[in-house]
Parts: C-alpha cells; sequence; structure tokens
C-alpha cells in the first residue's frame, strides 16, 4: 500500500523536529521491527510526533494527559510490543500529571519522552506547568504566578528507573538518550528542553545553548545502579542533579537502575505463562465458541 | 403460598453478610430457591446494615416489603425493622432495656419516624410490646450466656466469641424453619477455614438451633440439578471471562469493584486450545490510578486484540467520558460494565438506582454509537455479559452494559445448566492479519464496519481527531462526510442484524403493560401470579437494549394497550422517555421509587392496582429502611 506522505505542520524552527528526527533514528538504530513499535501520543503539538514518523511504526494519537493510561493498557495486553510515549509538557505533567506518577510506580517497560517548551502553544502560548514564577512569554497577559514543577524530580520520586534529560537541538545526544531510554528495562522518562519559536520568548535557543553542558563530560559521573546497595547514594545524586534548572542545564542520564521488577514481572508473578501467552495473543474461541473454561469456577459456587 | 422471608441486621462489621450467606447457603441445600439482598451503609464499622434472604420452591427475583422472621442481635435492627415483622422476632434480653435515645447510630430522622410509630415508650421492650400485641411471636435470647458458654468450652476470651451472636441468630432461625441441623452445620463447614471458629460457630449455631420451635415445618426438597449460589459483581464475572475477557481495568468504587477483584482472583483459567487440551490463560487487572486511565488502559488494551473491559459506577463513569468518546471515534471495542447507584453526585453510594441511563445513553462528547442494554436478573447478567463483548466487537464501538447495585449485591440460587446448557457463542466480527506493511485501519465500507487489525501485526493508525481511512488527521470536508456517516451506519448495521425478539422480554398477555427495565424485572416477575389472580390482566414488557432500540417490535407491543405502566427506581421515568423519543408511545401511567432501595413484590401488587382499580396516575414507592 502507498502511503502518502502526511504533511508535518509544526512551525519552522520547531524544537520537535529534533525530537521526531532524534527518535526516528535511535528507532532506525536500534534496528527494532516497525510493526513492533506503537508511539503513542496526547493532545498538543507533540501529540501529532507519530503521523510524522517516515518509519512504518504504528501511531496511537490519544487524548490530553492520557496517553500513559492507552500505552498501559497497549503494553500490559501485548508486552511483545515497544511503546514509546510521546507527551507534552501541559499534557503529560498538567493535565496528565497523575497517569506521569503512577507509571513510575509500575515501572512498566515504556519510554516516556517530555517535549518540555513551557507553554501550551497549541491554544496560543498559555504557561505550562514547566514554565517558572515570575517568567513572562509573550502570550502571557502577566508574569506567570505559578512555580514550575521539575518532572524529573518528580519521575524520580515516583520511582522511575531510568531518568534523564536531552535537548531538542543536540539531535545526536538526545538520539543517544532514547536508545538507552527504550533498552532500558522499566520505565524511562526523557526530558527534552525545547524551544519554541512562536510563543517561548524567553527559553529561546539562545537562551539555552548559552546554560546546557553534558553530564558524559564529566568522567567521575555515573548515573547507573551496579549493586543494589548503590541505590540510596545514586538516587540522592541524581535528586540533586535533575534540579539544575538555572545558569547551567545539565543533560545526560540523571539514574538508571535495573534491579527494580517490571510491571510485566510483577504480573508473571501472578501469572506464570503471562510472557509468552499474553491477553493479546490468547484464542478466545474455535469455531465460534468459546473456549475458557468457567466449570471450576461454577462449581466452587455450588450450594 | 410457599414465599417466606427472612432478615438478619445488625451494626456493619459484624458479620451481617456472612450469616446471611451462611443462612441462604443452607436453604438452598434444602431445595429452596433464594433472593438475597444486601442493604449498607457506606462506613465499614458500626452503621446498621441488614440483609433480606426472600426463599421459595420456585425461582425468585425480588424482596418483600415485609420480613416473616426478623433476626436481631442489636437493639437497632429492631427500631429499624419492627414494622415489618409478621411472624417471629428474635432478640437478645441483654439489650432488652435499651432505649431509641441510646441508638447514636440512628439517623434522627429515622428516630423521628421510629417515635410516632412506637407512641409512648421507646425502648425495646416498647418495641417487643408492640409486636406481640400484633400477634408477633418471641424468641428470647440470653446471648450473653451462650457466649460465655463458648468462651469457657474453648478457653478464649469473650471479645473473641463475641462475634458469634449472628450464628445463634441464625441457629435459632433454622431451628424456626424446621429444617435439619445438618444442613446449617454444613453450610457453616464450607464458609470457616479456621478450625477453632469453626468449631465454635458450630457450637452456637446449635444452641440457638436448639432453642427455637419447629414453627414452620419446612421439608428438604428434592433437588435434580446442581445450583450455585451466586451475586451479581460475580455471575458478571463469570460471563466476562467465559465470553473472552483478558483484560480488565479498574478504580475502585462501590458496587463495582468486587467484580475486578474476583476476576484478579481466579485470573489463572483453563483455556481449550486446538486439539481439546487446557491450556492455562491468564486474564490481566490492574488497578488504575483513577477512572480515566481505567477507561484508557482498556481502550488500550483492545487496540491489541485482547477482549478488554472495565467497572464502575456513576462518579466513575462520568470521568470515563472523554474515554469512551475516543473509543468511539477509533471504533474500539470495549466493554464499560456500569454498575448504577445512588446519584447525583455521591449519592446514596451504597443503595440502587436507575437514574443514570439517559446519561449512559448520551456519555461522551459527539455523534457515535453506543450500544446500551440493560440486564434484568442474575442470570441475564452473565449472557448479557458476552453478549456485550461480542456486540463490542462485531460493531467495533464501546459497549455499556448496565447492572444496578440491587442485583450487584444480591445473591440469588441458579440451576447450574442456565449457565452451561447453552454454549458460548464468540462473535469478533470482521479481524484481519494483515501482510501489507501499512493497513487502512478506517476503510470505507457498505455496513461501515471496517476490516480490524491489532497493533503489532502492520502501521495502523489511530486518533482522535477526524482522520481518514489510513487513520491520519484531516479536517477535509468530505472525508468527513463520509468518515462521519460511516461510523454512525453501524449502528444502522447493528439495529438490522439483532433481532428485536433479543432485545425485549415479553413475560403474560395483558391489556395493561408493566413497562420496565432492570432489577424492577424481578418484582413483577414475582407479583405476576397475584396480579393476574386479581383479574388485573398485565403483562411485563422488559426492555433489554435501548440502543439500537427496539423500535418495531416496541410499537408492535405497546400500540393498542389499555394502560402502559412505567415502572422504575428513578424520578423521571427515563425508560419511559426513551420510549416515547423513539416510537412517540407514552407511558400513561407511572410506578416509581428512588429511595435507593429495590421495588418490593408487594409494593408493585399494591401500586398496580391502585392505578388500575382506583384509577391513580402515578404512584410513588418508599418501602425499605
Amino acid at each position: 500500500m502507498e502511503r502518502k506522505p502526511v504533511f508535518n505542520d509544526w512551525c519552522p524552527g520547531c524544537g520537535n523536529f529534533g525530537i521526531l528526527r532524534a527518535e526516528e533514528m535511535a528507532l532506525r538504530e536500534l534496528g527494532i521491527d516497525s510493526k513492533k513499535i506503537v508511539i503513542v501520543s496526547g493532545i498538543g503539538c507533540s501529540g501529532k510526533i507519530p503521523h510524522f514518523i517516515e518509519l512504518p511504526i504504528s501511531g496511537v494519537h490519544t487524548l490530553h494527559g492520557r496517553s500513559i493510561a492507552f500505552a498501559t493498557g497497549i503494553k500490559t495486553a501485548n508486552p511483545s510490543l515497544e511503546v514509546v510515549v510521546n507527551v507534552g509538557d501541559g499534557d503529560g505533567v498538567g493535565i496528565g500529571m497523575g497517569h506521569f506518577v503512577h507509571l513510575g510506580r509500575r515501572n512498566l517497560d515504556i519510554t516516556v519522552i517530555i517535549h518540555n517548551n513551557g507553554v501550551y502553544a497549541l491554544t496560543k502560548g498559555q504557561a505550562s506547568p514547566t514554565l517558572g514564577r515570575g517568567v513572562k512569554t509573550k502570550s502571557l497577559p502577566r508574569p506567570n504566578i505559578n512555580d514550575a514543577v521539575n518532572p524529573l524530580a518528580v519521575a524520580l520520586a515516583a520511582g522511575y528507573t531510568f531518568v534523564a534529560r536531552g535537548y531538542a537541538y543536540d539531535i545526536t545526544h538526545l538520539k543517544e538518550l532514547i536508545k538507552k531510554g527504550i533498552k532500558h528495562k522499566g520505565s524511562a522518562v526523557i526530558e527534552v528542553l525545547q524551544p519554541c519559536p512562536t510563543y517561548n520568548d524567553v527559553n529561546t535557543k539562545e537562551w539555552y545553548d548559552k546554560r546546557v553542558y553534558k553530564l558524559d563530560n564529566d568522567p567521575a559521573w555515573d548515573p547507573v545502579v551496579k549493586r543494589e546497595e548503590e541505590t540510596k547514594t545514586k538516587f540522592e545524586k541524581a535528586m540533586m542533579k535533575v534540579m539544575e534548572l538555572g545558569e547551567k542545564i545539565s543533560l545526560g542520564v540523571f539514574y538508571q537502575n535495573e534491579f527494580i521488577p517490571t510491571f510485566e514481572e510483577r504480573l508473571e508473578q501472578n501469572i506464570p505463562n503471562y510472557r509468552e501467552f499474553y491477553p493479546a495473543i490468547q484464542p478466545i474461541e474455535l469455531k465460534g465458541i468459546g473456549t475458557t473454561k468457567i466449570t471450576e469456577l461454577i462449581k466452587a459456587k455450588r450450594v | 403460598m410457599t414465599r417466606h422471608v427472612w432478615m438478619i441486621g445488625g451494626a456493619q462489621g459484624l458479620g451481617i453478610d456472612t450469616s446471611a450467606i451462611i443462612f441462604g447457603n443452607a436453604i438452598a441445600k434444602a431445595g429452596y430457591y433464594i433472593f438475597g439482598n444486601r442493604e449498607y451503609y457506606s462506613n465499614i464499622k458500626g452503621r446498621h446494615s441488614y440483609f433480606q434472604v426472600v426463599f421459595d420452591e420456585k425461582r425468585i427475583f425480588s424482596v418483600s416489603s415485609y420480613t416473616d422472621i426478623l433476626a436481631t442481635f442489636d437493639a437497632e435492627t429492631l427500631f429499624q425493622h419492627f414494622t415489618e415483622v409478621r411472624d417471629y422476632v428474635i432478640y437478645g434480653i441483654d439489650y432488652e432495656n435499651t432505649s431509641l435515645d441510646m441508638v447514636k447510630s440512628i439517623e434522627p430522622e429515622i428516630a423521628e419516624e421510629i417515635k410516632k410509630e412506637l407512641k409512648n415508650g421507646f425502648t425495646v421492650k416498647d418495641v417487643i410490646n408492640y409486636l406481640t400485641a400484633k400477634g408477633v411471636k418471641v424468641i428470647k435470647v440470653n446471648y450473653l450466656e451462650y457466649l460465655k458458654k463458648i468462651a469457657d468450652t474453648f478457653k478464649l476470651p469473650l471479645s473473641v466469641v463475641e462475634r458469634s451472636k449472628n450464628m445463634i441468630a441464625v441457629g435459632a432461625s433454622f431451628g424456626l424453619l424446621g429444617l435439619p441441623f445438618e444442613l446449617l452445620k454444613n453450610a457453616i463447614q464450607e464458609t470457616f477455614k479456621n478450625e477453632l471458629f469453626l468449631k465454635f460457630n458450630t457450637m452456637v449455631a446449635e444452641m440457638g438451633y436448639n432453642l427455637a420451635p419447629n414453627a414452620y415445618h419446612l421439608t428438604v426438597r428434592e433437588v435434580k440439578k446442581d445450583r450455585i449460589q451466586v451475586d451479581g459483581n460475580t455471575i458478571s464475572a463469570l460471563g466476562k471471562l467465559a465470553g473472552g475477557l483478558r483484560f480488565q481495568s479498574y478504580y475502585p468504587i462501590t458496587p463495582a469493584s468486587d467484580e475486578s477483584t474476583y476476576i484478579e482472583a481466579n485470573q489463572n483459567l483453563d483455556v481449550i486450545v486446538e486439539g481439546g487440551e487446557l491450556r492455562k490463560g491468564g486474564a490481566v487487572v490492574v488497578q488504575a490510578e483513577d477512572e480515566l486511565a481505567a477507561i484508557n488502559m482498556a481502550i488500550g488494551a483492545a487496540l491489541t486484540g485482547a477482549r478488554a473491559a472495565t467497572a464502575t459506577s456513576g462518579p466513575g463513569f462520568s470521568l470515563m467520558s472523554e474515554g469512551i468518546s475516543w473509543a468511539g471515534m477509533n471504533e474500539v471495542p470495549v466493554v464499560i460494565t456500569y454498575y448504577m447507584r445512588g446519584a447525583p453526585a455521591t449519592g446514596l453510594p451504597t443503595r440502587s438506582g436507575q437514574a443514570d441511563l439517559k446519561f449512559a445513553l448520551n456519555v461522551g462528547h459527539g455523534e457515535f454509537p453506543r450500544i446500551v442494554i440493560a440486564s434484568g436478573d442474575h442470570a441475564e447478567i452473565f449472557w448479557d455479559a458476552i453478549w456485550a463483548l461480542n456486540l463490542a466487537e462485531k460493531y467495533q464501538t464501546p459497549v455499556i452494559h448496565i447492572i444496578e447495585k440491587t442485583l450487584a449485591n444480591s445473591y440469588t440460587i441458579l440451576d447450574e445448566d442456565l449457565l452451561t446448557s447453552a454454549p458460548v457463542k464468540i462473535e469478533r466480527g470482521k479481524i484481519v492479519y494483515p501482510t501489507t506493511e501499512r493497513f487502512n485501519r478506517f476503510e470505507i465500507t457498505e455496513d461501515g464496519i471496517s476490516p480490524r487489525a491489532f497493533l503489532g501485526y502492520s502501521s495502523i493508525f489511530y486518533t482522535g481527531d477526524e482522520h481518514n481511512e489510513e487513520g491520519h488527521i484531516t479536517e477535509a470536508s468530505n472525508n468527513r462526510l463520509k468518515m462521519y456517516e460511516k461510523r454512525m451506519k453501524k449502528l444502522e448495521t447493528a439495529d438490522k442484524e439483532i433481532p428485536e425478539e433479543q432485545r425485549v422480554n415479553v413475560i403474560g398477555d395483558g391489556e395493561n403493560v408493566l413497562l420496565t427495565w432492570g432489577s424492577p424485572k424481578g418484582a413483577i416477575l414475582d407479583a405476576m401470579d397475584d396480579m393476574n389472580k386479581e383479574g388485573l390482566s398485565v403483562m411485563m414488557v422488559q426492555v433489554k437494549m435501548f440502543n439500537p432500540y427496539p423500535v418495531t417490535l416496541m410499537k408492535k407491543l405497546l400500540e393498542g394497550k389499555k394502560r402502559v405502566i412505567a415502572i422504575e427506581n428513578n424520578y423521571q421515568a427515563q425508560g419511559a422517555e426513551i420510549l416515547a423519543e423513539k416510537t412517540g408511545i407514552f407511558a400513561t401511567n407511572y410506578i416509581l421509587k428512588w429511595n435507593g432501595r429495590p421495588i418490593a413484590r408487594e409494593e408493585i401488587i399494591y401500586a398496580v392496582k391502585l392505578i388500575i382499580k382506583n384509577g391513580e396516575k402515578k404512584v410513588v414507592l418508599s418501602y425499605g429502611a
């Protein structure tokens, strides 16, 4: 089937282009079978990303704030799929904050990419939950009177086991982060700092370029928990580091811990053959007749 | 007349449910059918809850507005229910002197009514005098004495054995019926796993049994078929599992959660695979962070090909509204089991209601096919749960299955073959396994139903925005016209394909139609014989599917009838309003009840008589503490 190209309607210079390219490259380089990849997104400029990806992946463009819930259903019903969630900052940590937190508690093996540009761009530039107090981007009638939430600090507190930050204009670096996030066993979150050339006239490319630096350049920085006993110290260091969002902004992996069982492993404890006989592939009928036997369940109710 | 009514009450947390389930189980073992209804406050411990067990030689479906035997082990139960007792009251001398004012958990509005009824003297003794004056017989129990005996025998502190008061009351009740103690003993044995608890509960039950005279002389009836004792939550879960459900997400809410926890407890299923062998198959249950997540997780799971559902009640369903709209737009087969309770807002969270019918029919913004079905009894729930899963996949759209609290929390005795004698038919609709790289999920077709492939088999796109056949966003006018029509056409297809006879239950024939849906069916069925004997010329028409509505059949059934009497647990008679909207036929009379309690069999007889014989337009019912 010949595919008609989908016209990409993001603004020229939008940080989303960097994320799109980095994500595409990461998926290509990982060599994952495209039909096994499901990109789930919410509402906002970021939400359109699955439609723009050129690989023959599947895309589920969901509701505002709810992409993680959809992704949780998709991944638990079919753990053989590679599920990546793209959320905006308003989408993911505003209206969707509840699901964002609870994914961490589950440590389901999916990757969440947060497009963080500080504004609700598609509705013409209102302040998002990641915009700092006192900041007045151009559409705001008055300076923002709410403090900013730090998505990665929340993620750490919630239990995400891979926490990283990238920058939309450093595609190669971001691509590597996404690859690591996807390969990670457990819930991964990658916050991507992303200028919005149309509505965020404060946190611009120039503003970021002056501030961002890479943790990888510091040979002493090792965010990976290699022995379980390191968990506490590595976690604490990560928590300090993710807060660095002022004159210096750190980019890279802050924390990675594969000692925490994933949601799939937890389900496997209760359903021993869950991995090979998961809900999506169980045949439920033979020639139109149901194959699930409930005889024993009925017997248990006998008087 | 073989219908018997028994009631036990007490403070929540003191084993009311357990005692009623054991009592009912013992009676079922004696070969009787049961309808057992549970009424309770939104509270964990201390508030008054009660359980009414109605039993008969034939299948029964409803509560009664009186009780033959009232079993109590606290004062509040007597105060709350004394006006309902006809034959026997069992009570403890240890609370004989308790006065109404001392029972702090009675709500002031209720206390006022009790005072009005008792007139002067507001102690338990006064209640007993009131009852004996009316000819009610009294079984006095010295609970403390029995408990002390047990405590001494088993060398246990009194506080440990205190809970077994309920078993004394159950024992005495069983004694009154005159059924062999052995049956009660067996029922107790099946309930208590702990050896010590089993022993002393059996012992107190026997003490209770021996202190009551054989008043009803019931005999053990021969039972030819296996029977089960099951409540609405459980039978819905059984139906879903038999129907191939493999994913359920939910957020805790009364009275829906028990269904999900039952599925989780029994998630490792026996599945027949090709060749006839059995293999274990697991149903995943996810307790979500809220109902927004619950519905959207179920939708996500459905996209992968698993039969997926959620279960909730009013407040949760409100939150699911946006997700249901997305499922409608994206043609996702998802089932929402809607346990209806007292609304609006938190309303009467542990009581029943039918006030959300129109909400269910209109949930979610925009136009899309929402199939809505409502079950009227426990066996219906089982088959409707399967039906819902089939409809969802066949028409690729959300299906809402309504079960009210009255059915969810009540239990019944069913012949097992009602569930097992017919094969479980599974219809999955147009499923394809594409080999192409890309797949057009929303292909425009004649009947509106597109071939459906699951995530993981090809490149497939979904979006809540209007989309083209590929599932990509488009706002093009022409595409909008076609795609919109395609979605809506599925409802017409469903309307053509689903026989209208499956969408309506008709019982009897007469010039007065008792038009209903959901649980009031039970009270009507149980009242049918008596109404016919009184020459009321009634028939019951129970609507089971509200969308697509069985227009032709309903017209055929109702046109030319003398009266159409709408019977519903709401204020507006919403089912009758839907009838008027769809057929232009209006109800002529109304029997309505919105106090959160189920409609009793006797209330139906009383109200139908008022309408047919006295010409009343509308009767509002109020029974139920």
